[in-house]
Order: C-alpha cells, then sequence, then structure tokens
C-alpha cells in the first residue's frame, strides 16, 4: 500500500477574515456574570480552522499577538468537513424537513459556536459603552484539496449576550 | 484489560506505554483489523467510514430533528460514545484483551512532546506500526468535475507545536460547567483544536472525512468521552436534557438514554491520572 499523502502540495493562502459592522452595547447587562460572543450559521463544510476575535481592533491579522494589549476576546475552532467526497449535491444541505421525515437534519447543517468572554468584555464595556466591532481572523489548521481556504469563515450570524 | 468486575479498563496511553501486554494488544487488535477490506464490517476502514468517508454518520454541532420549528440538538458526545463502544468490541474480536487508550493531550507528557511515542513511531521491524497509521480506501473522483482521486494508502499527519495543545486549566474551565448543552459546546472546541493540531496542513485527523482513520483519533476520542465521564461525576450521570434522552444514535442500536451510565456499558476509566 503506497504511503503517499493524501494531497498534492498547495499554495498557503491567507483566509479572509471578517469586520463586523458596530454592535450596539445597550441591552447588555451591567455587571454581568459571563458574557459570550456567539456565531450562528457557522459553515464547517471544509477546512478546519481556528478564529481568532479581537475587539475594536479592525486591523487584527494572522500575525497579532494573542493579548489584552490588542483586545483579543477568545477563539473557536471548527473541525471541518474536508470539502465534498460524493457526487454533485451530496453535500447540499436540505432543507426544512418535511412532515414525517425521521431523519436528523443535514451533516453540514450550519452550526452555533459559543465563545466565553466575560473578562474581555468586561474590560471593554468599562473602556467605553459605545458599540463595539469584532474582527474574526481564520487561520486555516487542516484541509484538502477539496476546500477553498480563503473563503473559510462564513457565519450568518454573530452577537454578544451577558448573563446577569 | 478488565477489572475484577467484569468491566474493561480503559487507561491512559501513558500507563499503557508502560505495559508491554497492554500495547501490544492494541497493537495486535488495530493491526488485524487494518489488514480486513474496505468491504469487511469487522475491520479498519469499515469502521472509521462510519464516521467519515464514505458513510459520514458521525454528529457534530447541533442539528434540528423532526418536524418544522424542532430545537436544535446535539448528539456529539453520547454519538462518539456509542461510536468507541462498537469500536472496541470491534478490536476485542481480534484481541480479547485489548482495551482503548485516552490519550491525555494536557498531561506533562504531552505538552512537551505531542503524540505520544507509541503512536508516533512510523515502523515496528519492518512493518507499519497500527498506532502511527491507518488504511484509508480508494477515493474515487465522483462526477463533480475537477475534484482528484486518491488510492488506498495510509494516513499521515503532520502536528503543531506541543505547547499549543489544550492545557489542564482549559480542561478545568471546562468541567466546571454545569449546563450539559453549555459543556458539550465547550468541550467539542477543545475536541475541535485537537484535531486541526494533529492533522496538521495536510493531515488526516484535521477533517471529517479521514480522521477516524488515524489510530490516534479513538485515543483522541478515548479522553473526549472520560472527560465526559468526569463530568458526569461531578454534576449527575442523567444530566442531559429530557428530550435528548430518546434519540437513537444510529446506526448504533443504542439511544442516548442507553449510554448515559459506562458501567452499563461494561467499562469504566482508571483513576490513576497525571492531570485530573
Amino acid at each position: 500500500m503506497p504511503t503517499s499523502p493524501k494531497t498534492r502540495s498547495r499554495k498557503r493562502v491567507t483566509a479572509k477574515k471578517h469586520v463586523t459592522p458596530p454592535i450596539s452595547t445597550e441591552s447588555l447587562a451591567q455587571n454581568f456574570l459571563r458574557a459570550d460572543i456567539v456565531f450562528d450559521g457557522l459553515d464547517h463544510s471544509g477546512a478546519s480552522f481556528e478564529a481568532r476575535i479581537f475587539i475594536n481592533n479592525p486591523d487584527a491579522d494572522a500575525t497579532t499577538e494573542l493579548t489584552a494589549q490588542n483586545r483579543y476576546a477568545g477563539r473557536f475552532h471548527v473541525f471541518g468537513h474536508g470539502g465534498c467526497f460524493g457526487d454533485v449535491g451530496h453535500c447540499e444541505v436540505r432543507g426544512t424537513p418535511r412532515p414525517y421525515d425521521p431523519r436528523p437534519a443535514h451533516p453540514l447543517t450550519p452550526m452555533r459556536k459559543v465563545v466565553i468572554a466575560t473578562d474581555a468584555l468586561r474590560k471593554e464595556l468599562k473602556r467605553s459603552n459605545k458599540p463595539l466591532t469584532l474582527t474574526i481572523v481564520p487561520v486555516v489548521r487542516s484541509g484538502t484539496d477539496r476546500c477553498d481556504y480563503e473563503n473559510v469563515l462564513k457565519f450568518d450570524g454573530v452577537s454578544v449576550v451577558t448573563y446577569a | 484489560m478488565a477489572n475484577g468486575n467484569g468491566l474493561t479498563l480503559r487507561k491512559s496511553v501513558e500507563s499503557l506505554e508502560l505495559s508491554a501486554s497492554g500495547l501490544n494488544a492494541l497493537r495486535d487488535a488495530y493491526g488485524k483489523m487494518q489488514a480486513l477490506s474496505a468491504d469487511d464490517n469487522r475491520g479498519w476502514m469499515y469502521m472509521a467510514g462510519v464516521h467519515g468517508f464514505p458513510q459520514f454518520q458521525c454528529w457534530h454541532g447541533g442539528r434540528v430533528g423532526l418536524s418544522q420549528g424542532a430545537l436544535a440538538y446535539d448528539l456529539f458526545l453520547p454519538w462518539h460514545r456509542a461510536y468507541l463502544l462498537n469500536f472496541e468490541h470491534a478490536a476485542k474480536d481480534q484481541n480479547a484483551t485489548v482495551s482503548l487508550p485516552w490519550w491525555d493531550w494536557t498531561s506533562a507528557g504531552s505538552q512537551r512532546i505531542g503524540v505520544p511515542v507509541s503512536f508516533s513511531t512510523r515502523k515496528l521491524g519492518k512493518n507499519p506500526n497500527p498506532l502511527a497509521s491507518g488504511p484509508v480506501p480508494e477515493v474515487r473522483s465522483g462526477r463533480v468535475p475537477g475534484l482528484p482521486a486518491s488510492p488506498q494508502r495510509r494516513t499521515t499527519r503532520s502536528p503543531g507545536d506541543p505547547s499549543e495543545l489544550p492545557t489542564a486549566d482549559q480542561v478545568n474551565t471546562v468541567l466546571a460547567l454545569t449546563d450539559f448543552v453549555d459543556f458539550s459546546q465547550q468541550l467539542q472546541d477543545i475536541h475541535d483544536q485537537v484535531h486541526g493540531w494533529t492533522g496538521g496542513r495536510t493531515g488526516d485527523m484535521g477533517t471529517i472525512v479521514f480522521a477516524g482513520f488515524d489510530p490516534i483519533f479513538w485515543a483522541h476520542h478515548c479522553m473526549i468521552d472520560r472527560l465526559w465521564y468526569l463530568w458526569q461525576l461531578r454534576h449527575g450521570v442523567q444530566n442531559v436534557p429530557p428530550d435528548y434522552m430518546a434519540k437513537p444514535l444510529a446506526p448504533f442500536a443504542l439511544t442516548v438514554a442507553d449510554v448515559l451510565d459506562i458501567h452499563r456499558l461494561g467499562y469504566e476509566y482508571a483513576q490513576a491520572s497525571s492531570s485530573h
């Protein structure tokens, strides 16, 4: 059995980061016990990656140190599917289940990630109660030839949630 | 390996490395499973293919269930417990004394060297070490234009710097969470981190499609299952949302309720540990 790697050599591609529009802090609890940054509708069909989150630091990138000085808030990790290994349509997520369909939703149904960022958000809100912008910097960890490395970070929405 | 109660006793990789008989049993069982063809449902490729290519039955992240508007639920922990149990029995069919070891990536040894020596030594004599790599079936290109094919091969890894592995402090923070869904989400994130770390840029552990073919996958998931067990000891064995209980863990003939108590499943984890 050959021991050759499964992938051909690849050029390193920088994954695109995302900077959110300003997120209002008016509705957040004062003196919260816990604060989360919640990502909904996160795509996990492609490469595996780490997503680093910075608050009010739109210039952050993959080389930015993960320090409080750089307003680093936390990170999440995605264990990616690795691209599509079926025929055409294999990885298209089915829509709303039809009545009497007992199957669970499609395995590539976009997921939720919760980053507990209590200390970072507390510090940031002490500085100012102005709206926050979040910079999410993806760093690809692993993948196959069937992955789009540049556009690995895809999600529907992000919110800040506090618990009093 | 069984204790006095007849339960299978799962030990850490580090403690297994101190016992020639335990390590030899694991090598023997994995080697025999790996020698079977991809079509043989007792074999390595078939079992790994339940998780990834070609069956993709694994569970990661929350999904919506039956009927429109149903709440999302996440069977990550119970599904993988059922999967490990079935895999362990398939391994016992090859060597009755085997038990799955856990890879404690928070231990001082792992933080220094990363993947344990018993799983990273490429060859045993002239043969591939069955703990260092596993066979992957042929992948045909399919009908999607431009997608590459690959012949049957063995898994590879390109792990990261050991200092980037999750720490005992990270794990203890997660173990302190009291809500199952919260705990499961945060533990899954640590799990995701280790998959990416172990696979590296092109290694198989890094993606769902091929991870199960790498022998370290089973030791990694044994660690995850053990952490759930430790959480259950602290926060309650039956501590899952009530609507989870009857959920089936396909393709295994088990529900969530069936897998909550590991002693009812016939195994337990050794008490000794380097970090917990």
